[in-house]
């Protein structure tokens, strides 16, 4: 049971801390997307759907594409336009809620979800902690290549700059609109990898309700990690602990007094918690969620 | 217009040739401009606000291009796509508003506009770059230290050694002084001697007189984008350089003491303040904390009584702004009194310090003085918007009374909008603060706290605005005047204290002080004497 | 002669001039729903729907009639408060988007006060206050996280959102479900119903209620002190200190009211417009409204009276919707959230109105150009 638990928290850890790291590069860079849940959804739909159609392996690069796509046009708007970010975030999650929800109805038989045949799912392994993805195994190992990158090479450098003083960066010859799209580009991809790996790799189907508020917990766990991606890892594995603490707790311990929306509840409430004690210690690049307009 | 006449076999760094700007909204910032610079030369472009030096430089460094003509060096037509290409072609620029990421250190900072992208950060290699140009700059900055945590004259420094670290061959500042202490200056000024004499071409964008005088090799006068003097500096003295660059004979008064430094009779009235009674303002022991920590006011006592200006002078950043939010509200001391009139005001909100008669001139008037997308009626009750002239019940905003208010301030202030529905972002410097200088004496105040009041002001409206305050202070207000403009200071000023680190180093009569003894002080060198006032 | 007539033209000329600038925002909201609306043909067209029909019988089924009218009115009036409850606080300057949480909470608070036997306007009363106080407590939460902690309202209000979700589903399990469905709760008595305006459309009075709150939002936030005092904070708190204003005050009273106006909206559903008066256990009725009434606001350009137009445009947009579902050529209503999602992002940019300025120089040239062959004509008259 135990080992079952470990197992869900790793499951659940993958689309929190890909999603994070994710927007960690991005956030780095200036930009705050608030629009994470959109991309989840609309690349676990488009992975599921390529997946059917192409196999896993496409599905899952079809889904890492939509969210390079996805955010390539966020940060244009952003950067190039002049775009308001909360504003563009917020119109990306509701054309995702219309969109897959307007697909699903499309394409699949049964209202509100559409099954991956096995055959165009990611294969998992047999592991004593329950069938894992080697997705998972990635998102173990990314957050600490991520947090080398930023810290040590000269891009981390410029990324930062960026962020913080996007001025200093323009008069050292960096492009910083370029600078952005990339980092929005990779934060994107690696978002709808999250995605698509819910829906193909993991649970094997596409809902509409399947990104259950986990973009807004990646961005809490961004703000929970101080931008740095190990602390990432760490808040992703806090969230899909409690929430595989919700399901298994009456087979746990039977009988256990508190029920069972209370325990679905406590992801949540630990994110709060978690953001509202993390707050005082942690600084944000100074440049983040405005654009950058050279005088 | 004098021309200076350069033998034709000398080499030039680069030539602008008839160079106009004129920007998408129809302005003119640059209208036919002809210069040429030579290595080793030093030039100190000159002008005032508005006269089109920033933009001059941009075209000349290749950033903007001209809308007419064209700016070329020996080896062709001068246009870079961005600051990157001007500096690898060796024209660096020192901006006012340093280019630095804050929270990098010194060799961090360099380092960024040097490697490769995915290669690894080599600060090694960086700060050796950087100690040996220290040593040949002279220049000393700790490197490993997050800049924003550096005083400014330090991270002016580390500016200057991000763009020496580039070899250059032209070097830019612009208005490097500004926020330097005359010693600071004087080594400011050694190094670019040095550089000169190395064969770097150096630029010196300044309004200020005397640097030119002291430094430059040339001088190039601008006044409304035009070129209106081009001369060697041991042709020329300041008066001169003060008639090209204002253009007409100008009431003698103010502008006359802001250029020559001369000290000139202004309205003082000769009316003895009587400091028997109460003083308006009374500040004791006061100790003010700043925003990373440091004390930024120490221990500082003093009076403002009724029917004075009293002024405080230093260069910025000595204090003077936390000292101006502690006495309106902005800012809580950690210890000392304040008071106005008797009534504490240490800790008490803006709304009441208003009410107790004070009215408060923000250094800033874009992000304290005005919500910029509001209109001006809206600009012209804040911070009186409960008062019950403009307040009915229930928080009701009377705006019929308010509308007429407004206008009222516009004729009486000579603000020139289309009307109190315009939107204040509309107006123009100098009518924006006409406006909250309008509003702020509209609340009857006894005091009256003036931060940097005519920075940033055409002419017309600083003179505006310092003969109302020498206005109000003949009708018996009193007026505590902080300014960076030190002839200002002087020329306004019945007591005039000089701010170092937070204290006063000196409080006396203007007259009473001689020009080497106030830049000593503001440098932080202190007398045995204090002149009692 | 000439004169007078030359300053009667001229300031003709330039009202026409001030009143198109002044539209330029409302000509921006025009412009971005336009494009929403080709996006959402060009997906359809893309999966095989038919978009000229779609459109038309969604068109129709809006606009075409009275009953269509009603209906768009009806689903109109929750997202008028939902959508001011977005505004008023990016008025202040923060994002909340907390919304759909206030809404569940204060929808039990409304079934709650179903429980009393009271007259009819009183019980509306009762029911109305129960509903805006649990909208107002709902929202202080993330506002105090705010004030004391500096928390980010857009993550603590989402985080709010999502722990009413499973509040509610267990509030209405242990204490409200009805006896006869385990899927609905207690319904809400007739004495506590708003009554339909017109038969057979879901149009109630509700709408009134709407209206008036937005009227009166307006008046707070332009015409007293407090509201003068929530505009500064929220464009320059800098500036509004100076002025006096204790900003976190200001800024807990606009998240207050923020609440206050989403349980509202839940009245004006559950008293109002839902088929049943009784709340869904899955939430049905009212899932969505705070998130759509933000695409409402952000249309409306934050403005009450803006609102009040776009929120009947997204009503008519959802009204037709569901007509369309009927159409020989059937699109799902989901379609419409699409098309709302793409005009919210579209109005992320800031440069559509450079478009505009265009347009207005060009149109006031043209009135330049008729201006001079007037006062041509008028000259060979008086020769």
């Amino acid at each position: 049971m135990i080992l079952a638990l470990i197992g869900f928290t790793l499951s659940g850890m993958v689309p929190i801390t890909l999603t994070a790291v994710g927007e960690i590069i991005g956030e780095t860079a200036g930009l705050f997307n608030i629009g994470l849940e959109g991309i989840l959804l609309l690349s676990a739909f488009a992975g599921a759907l390529g997946a059917t159609a192409y196999g896993p392996l496409m599905g899952i690069l079809i889904g890492m594409g939509v969210g390079a796509l996805i955010s390539l046009l966020f940060a244009i708007v952003c950067t190039y336009w002049k775009g308001t970010q909360m504003v563009a975030g917020i119109g990306i999650n509701l054309i995702a809620l219309g969109f897959v929800e307007f697909g699903l109805i499309r394409f699949s038989s049964s209202a509100g979800s559409f099954p991956i045949p096995d055959s165009s799912q990611l294969f998992r392994w047999i592991t004593p902690l329950g069938l894992m993805s080697p997705i998972v195994l990635i998102a173990l190992i990314l957050p600490f290549f991520a947090y080398w990158f930023l810290k040590r090479t000269r891009a981390g450098l410029i990324l930062k700059a960026a962020g913080e003083k996007p001025e200093a960066a323009d008069v050292a010859g960096i492009n910083v609109n370029l600078v952005r799209l990339t980092a929005a580009v990779v934060g994107g991809a690696l978002a709808g990898l999250g995605g698509a790996y819910m829906s193909v790799a993991w649970f094997g189907f596409v809902s509409k309700g399947m990104s259950g508020g986990r973009g807004f917990i990646a961005l809490a766990a961004v703000v929970f990690s101080g931008l740095n991606p190990i602390l990432a890892l760490l808040g992703g594995l806090l969230f899909g602990f409690f929430r595989s603490l919700g399901l298994w707790i009456d087979t746990l311990i039977p009988g256990f007094p508190i029920p069972a929306e209370f325990l679905q509840m406590l992801p949540y409430v630990v994110t709060l918690l978690v953001v509202s004690g993390a707050i005082g210690r942690v600084r944000f690049p100074k440049a983040l969620g405005a654009p950058y307009k050279r005088e | 217009m004098t021309k200076h006449e350069e033998p034709s076999h000398r080499s030039y760094y680069l030539r602008a040739e008839s160079i106009t700007k004129v920007y998408g909204d129809g302005t003119t910032a640059v209208r036919d401009v002809s210069v040429e610079l030579h290595p080793g030369e030093i030039v100190g472009l000159l002008g005032e606000n508005g006269a089109g030096k920033t933009t001059l430089t941009k075209m000349l460094s290749g950033l903007l291009p001209p809308t007419h003509g064209r700016v070329t060096s020996p080896s062709g037509l001068l246009r870079f796509s961005s600051p990157r290409e001007a500096l690898a072609f060796g024209i660096g620029m020192v901006h006012q508003h340093f280019a630095l990421v804050g929270p990098f250190t010194a060799a961090e900072n360099v380092a960024l506009s040097h490697e490769k992208p995915f290669t690894r950060v080599r600060l090694a290699q960086a700060i050796e770059r950087l100690e040996t140009l220290m040593e040949q700059s002279g220049l000393r900055v700790p490197l490993d230290v997050p800049i924003e945590k550096l005083a400014v004259g330090e991270q002016q420094r580390v500016e200057i050694l991000k763009v020496l670290s580039r070899d250059v061959d032209l070097l830019i500042l612009d208005e490097p002084t500004s926020v330097l202490t005359p010693l600071e200056v004087d080594e400011l000024f050694s190094l670019l001697r040095k550089l000169s004499d190395q064969g770097t071409s150096i630029i010196l964008i300044t309004h200020k007189l005397k640097e030119v005088q002291t430094i430059t090799d040339r001088v190039v006068v601008l006044r409304h984008g035009e070129m209106v003097g081009d001369v060697k500096t041991s042709d020329t003295n300041t008066e001169q350089l003060a008639q090209l660059m204002v253009g007409q004979a100008l009431d003698q008064d103010a502008r006359a003491v802001e250029l020559s430094g001369e000290e000139l009779p202004v309205h003082r009235d000769v009316r003895a303040v009587d400091r028997s009674v109460e003083s308006i303002l009374h500040v004791e022991d006061m100790t003010v904390r700043g925003n990373t920590g440091e004390t930024a006011v120490e221990d500082l006592s003093f009076d403002v009584f009724g029917g004075e200006i009293f002024g405080i002078a230093g260069v910025e950043g000595n204090g003077q702004t936390e000292l101006v939010e502690s006495v309106t509200g902005l800012r809580v001391p950690i210890s000392g009194k304040a008071t106005i009139s008797g009534t504490n005001i240490l800790g008490v909100d803006p709304r009441h310090i208003y009410r107790l008669g004070v009215a408060h001139i923000p250094e800033d008037r874009w992000e304290l003085g005005l919500v910029l997308p509001f209109t001006l009626a809206e600009n012209a009750i804040l911070g009186v918007h409960r008062w019950e002239r403009f307040r009915g019940p229930l928080t009701l905003l009377k705006w019929g009374q308010i509308n007429r208010h407004v206008r009222e301030l516009m004729d009486r202030f000579e603000i020139r909008a289309t009307g109190p529905g315009a939107p204040a972002k509309s107006l123009s410097g100098g009518n924006q603060q006409k406006l909250i200088v309008g509003r702020e004496l509209a609340k009857d105040p006894a005091i009256i706290v003036a931060s940097q009041p005519t920075r940033g002001l055409d002419i017309g409206s600083a003179k505006y605005i310092r003969d109302l305050l020498v206005e109000m202070r003949n009708a018996g207000r009193a007026i505590l005047l902080v300014s960076a403009d030190l002839d200002e200071v002087l020329a306004l000023s019945d007591r005039v204290a000089i701010m170092y680190e937070g204290k006063f180093m000196i409080v006396s009569e203007p007259e009473k002080l001689g020009r080497e003894q106030i830049g000593l002080l503001m440098g932080g060198v202190s007398q045995e004497q204090e002149v009692a006032a | 002669m000439s004169a007078e007539k030359k300053t009667l033209e001229s300031r003709l000329l330039r009202g026409a001039h001030k009143t198109l600038t002044g539209l330029t925002p409302a000509l921006e909201s025009v412009l971005a729903a336009i494009i929403g609306l080709f996006i959402g043909a060009l997906v359809m067209w893309l999966w095989g729907y038919d978009p000229i029909v779609a459109y038309k019988a969604m068109l129709l089924g809006a606009f075409g009639s009275k009953w269509g009218l009603a209906d768009a009115g009806a689903i109109a009036a929750p997202l008028v408060l939902t959508a001011l409850s977005f505004s008023i606080c990016l008025r202040a300057g923060m994002f909340n988007i907390g919304a759909e949480g206030q809404l569940l909470m204060a929808g039990l608070a409304t079934v709650c006060a179903g429980f009393f036997v009271l007259p009819p306007i009183l019980h509306h009363a009762v029911a109305i206050l129960f509903a805006m106080s649990a909208g107002a407590i709902w929202s202080m939460g993330p506002a105090l996280l705010k004030l004391t902690r500096g928390v980010h309202e857009v993550i603590s209000t989402i985080m709010f959102n999502w722990i009413a979700n499973f509040l509610s589903l267990f509030l209405i399990g242990a204490f409200l479900i009805n006896d006869f469905s385990a899927d609905q709760t207690i319904a809400i008595p007739s004495s506590a119903v708003f009554s339909k305006i017109m038969r057979g459309t879901d149009l109630t009075y509700a709408i009134f209620v709407a209206i008036a709150f937005a009227l009166i939002v307006y008046f707070v936030l332009w015409h007293t002190a407090i509201g003068y005092e929530v505009r500064a904070a929220g464009l320059n708190p800098s500036a509004a200190r100076y002025g006096g204003i204790r900003n976190k005050r200001t800024l807990f009273l606009a998240f207050v009211l923020s609440g206050v106006s989403a349980g509202l909206a839940a009245t004006t559903i559950l008293m109002g417009s839902s088929a049943i008066h009784s709340m869904y256990r899955a939430h049905g009725q009212l899932l969505h409204v705070g998130f759509d009434g933000m695409a409402v606001a952000m249309v409306g350009r934050n403005h009450p009276i803006g609102i009040l137009f776009s929120a009947m445009f997204f009503g008519g947009l959802s009204a037709g919707g569901r007509l369309m579902q009927l159409s020989p050529n059937p699109v799902p209503v989901q379609m419409v959230r699409l098309v709302m999602g793409v005009i919210v992002f579209t109005m992320a940019i800031p440069e559509l109105v450079r478009i505009f300025p265009a347009i207005v120089n060009g149109t006031s040239g043209f009135i330049d150009r008729l201006r001079r062959l007037v006062s041509r004509t008028g000259r060979r008259r008086s020769t």
